[in-house]
């Protein structure tokens, strides 16, 4: 079976919103992401990634340049990612729709190349 | 859908605790940065705990996390003194879950309701807190403005500064003082979530249960487990144990009489009637006893018509010694109009009608409304049921009379029509 790569990005103001949240309203959050979560059918895994930090590296002019990422500029941050067994990006986006996480981010769904 | 693991409530109570708990430890003018600490522990589950799973301890994980923000929070502030060496040395293994927590909230509620702050500002601050509750939560339950209630948050936190409140519990007189206020703070909040009938339903149910629970921790301590404690909980459990049966199917609020008793809460009515039992102890009789005395009538009543009026009128009888108000006396007189008839009741509703402060009271005109109708003068009982119609704040109590009055009408065919009505005239 494929896989595909979902991954979750966050404008950078989501925290700031998250942080007004009452007890209350963080609870019923959780219980959907995990809710949600729990029911991904074909996760084969799935992380977090730490906030702030990162480092981008490229090679201009022949020379290796390493900024800290991600970008200032860029307003969305990758927040972090599942990879799940499934038949088709049908099937993946199917998943995806319930998500918690499209209230306020994005998913991006990519297949990963079977070699 | 719940989780396993994440138990109801479980973010909101241990929100409270732990608000307590480090504040205990920072000490109070440090409540800010108290809360802070927690609010990133929250935060951090929410990231965290959808990829890595509920741990198997989650408070002991909030209080971990919570600990040791309040830690890095406090080295990065200028003037950390002693505290930061207070918050290291604290035992690991004291996860904040257990019976120390409780002292430590019992603490921080008695210094939420210190004189030394206002009625609202207690209620404010004894919600955020120790309560567990949002800025905008309270704000919605009070029909406020978020802003607004920030405002008495900040000025509260500042009173507790400046005029350096403690944690410790105070001796003797003092102690009861303060023990009664909270009580009264308690019955406020309390009140607030049983009798509104309007704002969040929600948000307004957890209102009664957090009063509940925070009336609870007084049981906790010796010193404040009191005959009075006890009363007020009796008093809360009992009306607690109605509320679902309040807003009936169609919106419409549902009187006493009318509400279906197999949807009270059995476990409350009981847990309550326990507590009744260990008020009685005490030599002073509050006007919580006496209310939790009315209310333990009518909870052993199994149908409406069982009700021991007799008793709730003699003790509406004391009860309006203890508390003169307008609003005692009316319900007497209902009471009054079961045991001696309608008449009687009327008359005492007309005299009680008279203050001021009931001219908007839609209660008193519906009571009304039920007498001249078991006096023969539906004319009169649909004035009076308009009248109050005119005077119900919330869309539950307007339905309720117009429901009474669409009846009145149905059974009468020549009174003349309500604002609602059809024209009975017409063919």
């Amino acid at each position: 079976m494929p896989r595909f790569l979902i991954l979750a990005r966050d404008a950078s103001d989501d925290v700031a919103a998250f942080r007004r949240l009452s007890p209350a309203e963080m609870e019923a959050a959780i219980q959907k992401y995990i809710v949600w979560s729990r029911g991904l059918r074909g996760k084969v895994g799935s992380d977090k990634l730490t906030d702030g930090g990162g480092r981008v590296m490229a090679k201009r002019n022949g020379r290796l340049a390493v900024t800290d990422g991600p970008f200032s500029e860029v307003k969305e941050i990758v927040g972090g990612y599942w990879i799940v067994e499934a038949a088709s990006y049908d099937a993946v986006q199917k998943l995806c729709e319930t998500s918690p996480h499209l209230d306020h981010g994005t998913l991006e769904i990519r297949q990963i190349e079977q070699t | 859908m719940t989780v396993p693991g994440v138990v109801d409530g479980l973010f909101r109570r241990s929100a409270g605790r732990l608000v307590a708990v480090l504040a205990a430890r920072l000490g109070p003018a440090r409540l800010d940065l108290a809360e802070e600490a927690v609010q990133d522990a929250l935060l951090r589950a929410l990231e965290t705990w959808p990829h890595a799973g509920v741990p198997e301890n989650p408070e002991a994980w909030l209080f971990r996390v919570a600990r040791n923000r309040a830690m890095d929070r406090l080295r990065r502030s200028a003037r950390h003194d002693r505290a930061l060496e207070v918050m290291a040395t604290a035992p690991e293994a004291d996860d904040g879950a257990g019976g120390g927590g409780a002292a430590d909230e019992l603490r921080l509620l008695l210094l939420c309701c210190h004189p030394a702050l206002s009625p609202r500002a207690r209620v404010a601050l004894a919600l955020k807190t120790v309560g567990g509750f949002g800025v905008g939560e309270i704000a919605r339950a009070y029909l406020s403005r978020p802003e607004a209630v920030a405002q008495l948050l900040v000025r509260a936190k500042r009173t507790v500064r400046e005029e350096g409140l403690a944690l410790d519990l105070p001796d003797g007189d003092a102690l009861l003082g303060r023990l009664e206020s909270a009580l009264e703070t308690l019955y406020l909040v309390f009140n607030e979530g049983y009798s509104a009938t309007e704002g969040d339903r929600a948000v307004r149910e957890d209102l009664c249960v957090a009063a509940i629970r925070l009336a609870e921790l007084f049981l906790t301590d010796p010193l404040t487990e009191r005959p009075e404690l006890h009363a007020l909980l009796a008093l809360m459990l009992l009306q607690a144990s109605r509320l679902r049966a309040r807003i009936g199917p169609d919106g419409a609020l549902r009187l006493l009489d009318d509400q279906p008793r197999e949807e009270w809460d059995r476990e409350m009515i009981a847990a309550g009637l326990r507590h009744f039992e260990r008020a009685s102890t005490g030599p002073r009789l509050t006007v919580w006893h006496v209310e939790a005395a009315i209310a333990s009538v009518h909870a052993v009543a199994a149908r409406a018509q069982d009700t021991d009026w007799e008793r709730v009128l003699s003790l509406y009888d004391d009860l309006l010694q203890l508390k003169p108000s307008p609003v005692v006396r009316m319900n007497r007189a209902v009471a009054l109009g079961r045991v001696r008839g309608p008449a009687a009741a009327l008359a005492e509703l007309d005299a009680a009608a008279r203050h001021p402060a009931m001219k908007r009271y839609y209660l008193l005109q519906a009571a009304r409304a039920d007498c001249l109708l078991s006096l023969d003068d539906p004319a009169g009982a649909g004035e009076a049921l308009s009248r109050a119609l005119e005077h119900a704040g919330t869309e539950p109590e307007r339905r309720l009379l117009r429901m009474r009055l669409a009846r009145l009408v149905q059974s009468d065919g020549v009174l003349s029509p309500g604002p609602t009505s059809p024209n009975e005239g017409d063919a």
